[in-house]
């Protein structure tokens, strides 16, 4: 039995079109001056026990809407939803003693009080037995060397600290899943780093299931071994990250600052897409060459004043999605949706 | 069950014990006292506030006491017990529903989605959300004026009227208590609705600290039948001075506070029930 099953899941919004002036209220009142907006249009997927899932798609696909309803916050309009055997929105309370959320732009903590009062609240709203929380809070200090600022004020904690805090928090209660929004924005490579590996930790060492929506694609490579792709409220990909990483995801971007104005730079193993005086945008593939040795070949023959390299975006992958499409088959059988036939 | 839980309006979840809740709320409510003590400037101006507050009120009731000699047929302490009964019960629902009362900030700013990933019902999260401790001078204030008045008129206190002292508090505190529930519900519609409601709870407040003979007819039918405001304090203060209804309702109706206060409760219940269920279905 799947921890989270969803079937022909749908939410609409009705949306007050607006209209100026006086007589427009008073036209806003009568029938038909609304809009219906489907924010999440007819999804089905489950997930299974210990999966680590990446829920992706630009603003305003239905990602957040989506998780508003596996968590009981919103109703759906249509379709099905269990988590955890419960129907969310009617069990709301008995399924958030079972789940962790974490929400990057918003705390979930006291964010006047020292860390550590957080976590001793959430311990008694959660009825977290006291050897429990015990053994659960020196594993996280340990784990997210929490120890520096546990009894700082969170509002003076730093956006990577503060991350580490909501997470311990989420955790507290041995959830079954958590499902993180945006768990790394803001955040700088070390802290990344830290976050991510804290996340491995979780689902491999206590099985917990993860889902995350996230625009940073790189969290997605290094944490999901499954990737959903959603889109104006419908799944447009759902399989393996290997499929979507070989065909759309391969091409990375090297961008150099030259020391002096060139032609055009000629490298091995990668192109020259753009230039903009001494900067260059130089396209490379995964399987050609990797960072490295792209790098060494630029300074090699160029004097280089500073490079960053620059993954793919999610809207450029779903870009290409809908302009090449993903031929069922071509992308292994992992692949249950097929693109753009008729949005 | 479930469907009420759901709302955040049902019975304790977690298989959680009264004790237990009352244990929770005043961790919950105490953690809010420590981050408002954090700002030790602010809290000293709140501190100083309130007292000022307090001076101004007493200053009120004063000059009211000095200039009026009676008022629709009622004597100055009979008066005076009208407003003891008024303020206090007002004072303490304030304080008790200071979390309600500030709550349309969680639907503007999105906070309430954290309370609905809690496993707690969304009535409790808000109740403990905030005390309003500072507002225990209006409650001393109110119960000083409420003795003073009541030593004056020489009133018997035999057990019906001891009694009946108790039960209009507690409707009274009941009564107010749900216009404030009311009012943090209504922003799950609109936000500007606060105001509306507001004139129950302020509004509400200040009419019943005068004899509900001074209002017009079709008012005092409105503050008897529709928002139960004469049952905070004017029905109970004639049956314990022991006079009738000067427009006529049967003596029964003196004792119906507590009858208004519950029905007050259901409607406040529901109201928020539905204004939970309606953020669930929009999202804002």
């Amino acid at each position: 039995m799947a921890i989270i099953e969803v079937a022909g899941l749908a939410k609409t919004y009705r949306v007050a079109r607006a209209r100026g002036g006086i007589l427009g209220a008073f036209r806003q009142l009568a029938a038909g001056a609304y809009q219906e907006v489907h924010a999440v249009a007819g999804v089905t997927f489950s997930v299974e026990r210990g999966e680590m899932v990446g829920y992706v798609g630009p603003n305003g696909a239905g990602k957040s809407t989506t998780i508003k309803m596996l968590t009981g916050i919103l109703v759906p309009s249509a379709g099905r939803i269990e988590v955890c055997g419960l129907v969310p929105d009617r069990q709301r309370t008995q399924l958030a003693a079972r789940i962790g959320v974490v929400f990057g732009q918003r705390t979930q903590l006291w964010w006047d009080l020292p860390l550590i009062d957080s976590l001793e609240l959430l311990r008694h709203i959660y009825r977290v037995p006291a050897a429990r929380f015990r053994a659960n809070l020196d594993h996280f200090r340990e784990m997210l060397e929490l120890d520096a600022f546990l009894s700082t004020p969170v509002r003076q904690l730093s956006l990577g600290q503060r991350m580490r805090g909501e997470l311990a928090a989420a955790l507290l209660h041995d959830p079954e899943i958590v499902y993180l929004d945006e768990p790394t924005i803001g955040l700088d490579v070390v802290a990344k780093h830290r976050i991510r590996d804290f996340l491995r930790r979780i689902n491999r060492e206590r099985g917990v299931t993860l889902l995350l929506t996230t625009h940073d694609m790189s969290d997605i490579e290094q944490l999901c071994s499954r990737l959903m792709i959603i889109d104006r409220g419908k799944l447009l990909y759902d399989g393996g990250l290997e499929a979507i990483r070989d065909h759309f995801g391969t091409e990375r971007t090297l961008v150099v600052d030259l020391e002096e104005e060139d032609g055009e730079l000629d490298v091995p193993n990668a192109r020259e897409v753009r230039a903009d005086g001494p900067r260059r945008w130089l396209r490379f593939r995964r399987t050609d060459t990797t960072a490295a040795d792209l790098i060494a070949a630029v300074a090699a023959r160029y004097r280089i004043r500073d490079l960053t390299i620059e993954e793919p975006e999610i809207e450029a992958i779903i870009r290409r999605i809908y302009e090449e499409g993903i031929a069922e088959g071509s992308v292994g059988s992992a692949v249950t949706v097929t693109p753009f036939s008729s949005v | 069950m479930d469907g009420l839980d759901a709302v955040g309006v049902g019975p304790p979840t977690l298989g959680r014990s009264l004790p237990e809740y009352v244990a929770l709320y005043w961790r919950l409510v105490g953690a809010r006292a420590r981050s408002q003590l954090q700002y030790k400037v602010s809290f000293a101006l709140l501190v100083i506030g309130s007292a000022l507050n307090l001076l101004v009120d007493l200053g009120e009731i004063l000059v009211f006491f000095r200039f009026i000699r009676s008022l629709a047929g009622w004597s100055l302490p009979e008066v005076a017990l009208l407003y003891g009964f008024s303020s206090s019960s007002f004072a303490i629902a304030e304080a008790l529903a200071m979390g309600f009362d500030q709550f349309h900030r969680n639907v503007v700013h999105g906070t309430f989605d954290r309370t609905l990933v809690r496993p707690l019902g969304a009535f409790f999260q808000t109740f403990a959300s905030d005390l309003g401790v500072r507002r225990v001078g209006r409650v001393g204030q109110g119960l000083l004026v409420l003795g003073i008045a009541a030593a004056w008129l020489g009133v018997d206190w035999t057990p019906d009227r001891a009694a009946m002292l108790v039960v209009t508090l507690a409707s009274g505190t009941t009564i107010f208590f749900s216009f404030f529930v009311i009012g943090a519900a209504s922003s799950f519609w609109t936000v500007q609705a606060n105001e509306v409601v507001n004139i129950f709870t302020h509004g509400g407040s200040f009419i019943t600290a005068y004899p509900a003979d001074v209002l017009t007819s079709w008012l005092r039918r409105f503050v008897t039948f529709v928002v139960p405001l004469a049952f905070i304090n004017y029905y109970p203060t004639l049956y314990i001075l022991g006079r009738s209804d000067p427009l006529g309702l049967p003596d029964w109706v003196r004792l119906l506070s507590p009858v208004a206060a519950i029905a007050m409760v259901l409607a406040a219940r529901t109201v928020w029930s539905l204004g939970v269920r309606r953020y669930q279905s929009t999202g804002s």
